[in-house]
């Protein structure tokens, strides 16, 4: 039977539109809450899926399916994300997203109940506050680890970092989460 | 600078989903937790964190995922459109070239035999072969630069 990988691949070769349906809404939450996180910016998040997607149609044909589509799929959205913000000013993507204002990501509301919403409204608004307070380079990797449950090596391959940097990143990206979150609560 | 034992512990602590850990690994971290208080409570803390970061609601709209679906669609029938539109180009010079392939050997003969049939001197009637065989050229080439090519007009300006 045909693994679901050489699938997707023989579909962006022939950009199937179902197919890519299929993907944008497989994918839709991870790709956005990614973009969020990497561009600080969910309007800009918002702009970036959208081409992220025109750009998996447009180079489908590059997409060989022997990595996971999450991985090729992350790449491309790492690159647009850099090219937009490298566009906007010429210096780090890091002091680029610190360009934004610190407030916290604009999070979904989920609508549960009563006091728990206000809770976990706020506990997520501490969270998001402390992400978008770290540098954009550990930010990423921690989201990509702990959100989208991505291997070191996958990381590796999106970031095109190194393994060694990968952890050492993602290391003193939780340090420093845990030391803003602790700070924000003293 | 020197590496503790603490330092690792935490390391591996951060670094590792459960299948990241080999036996021994995960053998000495958790004989190294049940040892070290301060390591203890940086893996707690480190857990609230990540358990938090799961938790995090973030989600896509439906709007943005039918726009990007309805954007998808619409480019990929443009470029589906302009693929078709290369083939024809290519098919049009395949036809256009064996044509002139043809014609020309027949045509340069019926300007010689129209040449000698009129007296004139050979250099005339190869002139005028000439500008016979580049006379469209000339012709069409200056409409299609002050208008821009068919490809471009149609390839262009429809990226975002």
């Amino acid at each position: 039977m045909e693994s679901e990988v050489s699938a997707i691949a023989r579909g962006l070769r022939r950009r199937d539109p179902d197919l890519l349906d299929r993907l944008i809404e497989q994918y839709q939450h991870r790709l956005l809450r990614y973009l969020v996180y990497l561009s600080g910016n969910r309007e800009l998040a918002e702009d970036l899926f959208q081409e992220t997607w025109i750009r998996v149609l447009e180079r489908g044909h590059q997409y060989d399916g022997r990595h996971e589509f999450s991985t090729w799929l992350y790449a491309i959205a790492r690159n647009l994300t850099i090219d937009y913000l490298r566009r906007k000013s010429p210096v780090s993507l890091d002091g680029l997203v610190d360009d934004e204002p610190h407030a916290p990501l604009e999070l979904a509301d989920t609508r549960p109940m009563a006091w728990e919403v206000v809770q976990q409204h706020e506990q997520a608004e501490r969270i998001s506050a402390a992400l978008a307070a770290i540098p954009a380079e550990y930010r990423e990797a921690i989201v990509l680890r702990f959100q989208d449950g991505l291997a070191l090596e996958e990381i590796a391959a999106v970031t095109g970092a190194p393994l060694g940097t990968v952890k050492s990143r993602l290391y003193r990206g939780l340090n420093l989460l845990m030391g803003q979150l602790e700070g924000a609560q003293a | 600078m020197m590496r503790t034992a603490h330092d690792e512990a935490r390391e591996l602590f951060a670094l590792a989903g459960a299948e990241d850990l080999s036996r021994g690994q995960e053998a000495w971290l958790r004989a190294h937790l049940q040892e070290c208080a301060a390591c203890r409570d940086y893996a707690d803390a480190a857990g609230r964190v990540v358990r938090a970061l799961r938790s995090l609601p973030l989600a896509a709209d439906s709007a943005l995922v039918r726009a990007t679906q309805m954007r998808v669609r619409s480019r990929a029938l443009e470029l589906r459109q302009q693929q078709e539109r290369i083939w024809l180009v290519c098919v049009s010079c395949l036809f256009v070239g064996l044509s002139a392939a043809i014609t020309t050997p027949l045509l340069w003969r019926a300007f010689e035999w129209m040449g000698v049939w009129a007296g004139v001197s050979s250099w005339v009637w190869q002139a005028g072969f000439a500008f016979f065989w580049i006379a469209p050229t000339l012709f069409v080439s200056p409409l299609l630069l002050a208008r821009g090519t068919h490809l471009a007009s149609h390839g262009e300006g429809q990226w975002r």
